[in-house]
């Protein structure tokens, strides 16, 4: 069996959108390997780069936020950002478990 | 998304509708579906895919296409006999996982909103309360007073329709004597069985929310054994 273990981040969602905040919405839609949160795991951002919620251990949830600046900048609907293990490079951002995940980002307009 | 789609999973959650999300990844366009809705526009060809989806209570993208499809269950139904200390820990620790708490207590003293401000108690005997309380096997029974005359109907009811979690609370003593009595009312040691008392997992705690927290953690683990 399973329960719906709701985190209500969409609840959130719509309680920036009435104190006129930008939110733009952030979903896991595909994993591979052992990715620390499951599809549809979500996390909300908004102008000022506030965010609730999350799509990974906080290993992405930076250049997440990051990439939601530039939604809003651009004025873009929506845009698809893959992470994949970490490499040598201290400044990339990756996922330290191994696995790889997909976020899909979409403004609420 | 559009605010429109969110303000109706909103309210559908709230009025504790099953349903899915279904995005289009490529433009970001999205639709609430519920079970029996065709989907309109250019989601419509994917009508019998995103209904497999929800059946099997899936999140995912639908094989060699765009779409995503969220899918929206109703909360395990969880019922508290008796408004006590450690029911009021329940709530708080339900809340943020998501069960739909309902609290019954006949006990006008206990069932008072200023000791549980979010819930509505309801404020009859088991057996009363039963009846406007649709329950089958998905539904999870915490019995607290430790009082046969409020703990047993309930456990009664919960054993005659097969609830996935019955748990009761009470000393080992206090435990044997409540078996023995549905002995004596016709259940079988099976039955008897699987009602987990004394009740929680062994944390060693012993205050109100240590209790709380070990009833909640069989109860999670339970839900997910099934």
């Amino acid at each position: 069996m399973r329960n719906s273990f709701d985190e209500k981040i969409l609840d959130e969602a719509l309680d920036w959108i009435k104190t006129n905040q930008k939110v733009v919405l952030a979903t896991v839609i595909q994993t591979w390997g052992s990715s620390p949160r499951q599809v549809g795991s979500r996390m909300i951002v908004n102008e000022n780069g506030d965010f609730s919620g999350s799509v990974s251990g906080g290993c992405v949830e930076t250049a997440v936020v990051r990439e939601c600046l530039d939604l809003i900048k651009e004025n873009k609907a929506c845009k698809k950002i893959e992470f994949k293990v970490s490499n040598e490079s201290a400044w990339e951002v990756g996922l330290a478990c191994g696995g790889e995940i997909a976020v899909y980002l979409e403004q609420v307009n | 998304m559009n605010i429109k789609t969110l303000e109706q999973i909103i309210k559908n959650k709230s009025s504790k509708v099953e349903f899915a999300i279904v995005t289009n990844l490529r433009n970001g366009e999205s639709q609430v579906f519920e079970p029996g809705q065709k989907l309109s526009g250019d989601f419509d060809k994917f009508q019998k895919e995103v209904e497999n989806f929800f059946k099997s209570k899936k999140n995912g993208i639908i094989e060699n296409s765009d779409i995503f499809i969220e899918t929206y269950i109703r909360p395990v139904k969880v019922i508290i006999v008796g408004a006590v200390h450690i029911a009021q820990y329940l709530v708080d620790f339900a809340k943020s996982l998501n069960f739909e708490i309902s609290i019954i207590d006949p006990r006008g003293y206990f069932a008072t909103s200023q000791r549980f401000p979010d819930l509505k108690i309801i404020n009859k005997w088991p057996d009363e309360a039963f009846k406007n309380i649709e329950t089958n096997e998905n539904t999870a029974l915490i019995a607290l007073t430790h009082d046969p005359k409020i703990d047993d109907p309930a456990l009664q009811h919960a054993l005659k329709k097969k609830f996935y979690y019955i748990g009761a609370l009470g000393s080992k003593k206090t435990h044997e004597n409540r078996c023995q009595r549905l002995k004596d009312a016709g259940f079988t040691d099976e039955q008897i069985k699987s009602i987990h008392g004394p009740i929680g997992i062994k944390l060693g705690g012993k205050s109100a929310p240590e209790i709380a927290l070990s009833i909640i953690a069989q109860l999670v683990s339970e839900t997910y054994n099934k």
